[in-house]
């Protein structure tokens, strides 16, 4: 199935883009700084979100007003991991294909946004007391989004 | 022993070298440092982000500060004492990064940042934080607080990067 997308990551692989990446010695590092600045925006007030989910961290106030301070800078962060992402996948595109790790990171990913945006959002807006649902649904963002992460870190080890 | 003598027998120790070899050690350090970034550094942000006025209008400062304590603390442990770890494989290596030098002059003023403001502002924290008048010194914290930690993870990365 991964072969119908051959074409495409060759196509990334050549943009005029990739090469500007390429053939640049800083522009690489950048891009990895802001992906690094995103990702610490974007986990960061998952962790508080989620906190507050389960009843803790800040259980005083209400889940909503938690959640509806927090989406800006989540989004904020997601479009900084994102947009660097791309861009590092394009100037690296070859290498994703072979990597077993980039294919479990974007599964993930895809399903982290998912939840994230339907069943997560719909929690946090209608202000749902800490229940086992609450708690699931907090360990289960969590894990997704971390092992986003943690599939990303492993993209440059193996 | 001059400093650099150290940074090399550290690096040359054998619990240096196992780390800095290691197939999984070594990677799952930095997975523990990375992700303990985003936890500790991420929610220190938004206590920023309230106090410069960006964002956040509805936690007190105080709530950010206190009720996330433990959390925040954690992950700097866990991001610490990770780093500490990779220091010790890399010793001699972090030693000549002119990047590395940078990020640790950046974390020394985040240091000492944080502890200007838990001594001017702190105390009084209650009483201007729900008021919703931050003094501009305290704005000034938060953006010190914001470059200072982007300074940080910009050349503790590039430290990484400039060492491969």
């Amino acid at each position: 199935m991964i072969h119908a997308f051959l074409p495409f990551f060759r196509w990334a692989d050549h943009t005029a883009v990739a090469v500007w990446i390429r053939d640049s010695t800083w522009i690489f590092a950048l891009l990895e700084v802001f992906h690094l600045f995103g990702l610490t925006l974007l986990l960061g007030t998952l962790v508080v979100v989620n906190l507050r989910l389960f009843g803790w961290g800040l259980a005083g106030h209400r889940l909503s007003a938690v959640a509806s301070d927090a989406l800006p800078f989540t989004i904020w962060g997601m479009i900084a991991t994102i947009g660097s992402g791309a861009l590092l996948f394009v100037s690296e595109a070859m290498k994703c294909y072979g990597s077993a790790p980039f294919f479990v990171k974007m599964g993930l990913l895809a399903l982290a946004l998912l939840f994230t945006f339907t069943f997560h959002r719909y929690l946090t807006k209608k202000d749902a007391p800490p229940s086992a649902i609450t708690k699931f649904a907090a360990c289960l963002c969590l894990t997704l989004w971390f092992g986003v992460g943690l599939a990303g870190r492993a993209i440059a080890f193996f | 022993m001059t400093l650099y003598q150290i940074c090399q027998a550290l690096q040359d120790s054998d619990f240096g070298t196992s780390i800095r070899e290691s197939i999984w050690t070594f990677p799952a350090i930095e997975t523990v440092h990375v992700l303990g970034l985003a936890v500790s550094v991420g929610i220190l942000v938004m206590l920023d982000l309230r106090l410069v006025g960006a964002g956040f209008r509805q936690v007190p400062a105080a709530d950010i500060m206190h009720k996330l304590k433990r959390w925040y603390l954690s992950g700097f442990i866990a991001m610490f004492l990770s780093g500490a770890l990779l220091f010790w494989s890399e010793a001699e290596k972090c030693y000549r990064s002119p990047t590395f030098r940078i990020k640790l002059i950046f974390l020394a003023l985040a240091g000492l940042n944080a502890l200007f403001f838990e001594i001017k502002y702190v105390p009084t924290m209650r009483t201007w934080d729900t008021n919703g008048i931050t003094p501009t010194g305290a704005k000034l914290v938060g953006w010190a607080s914001l470059i200072c930690w982007l300074g940080v993870i910009g050349f503790g990365r590039w430290t990484a990067y400039g060492m491969k």
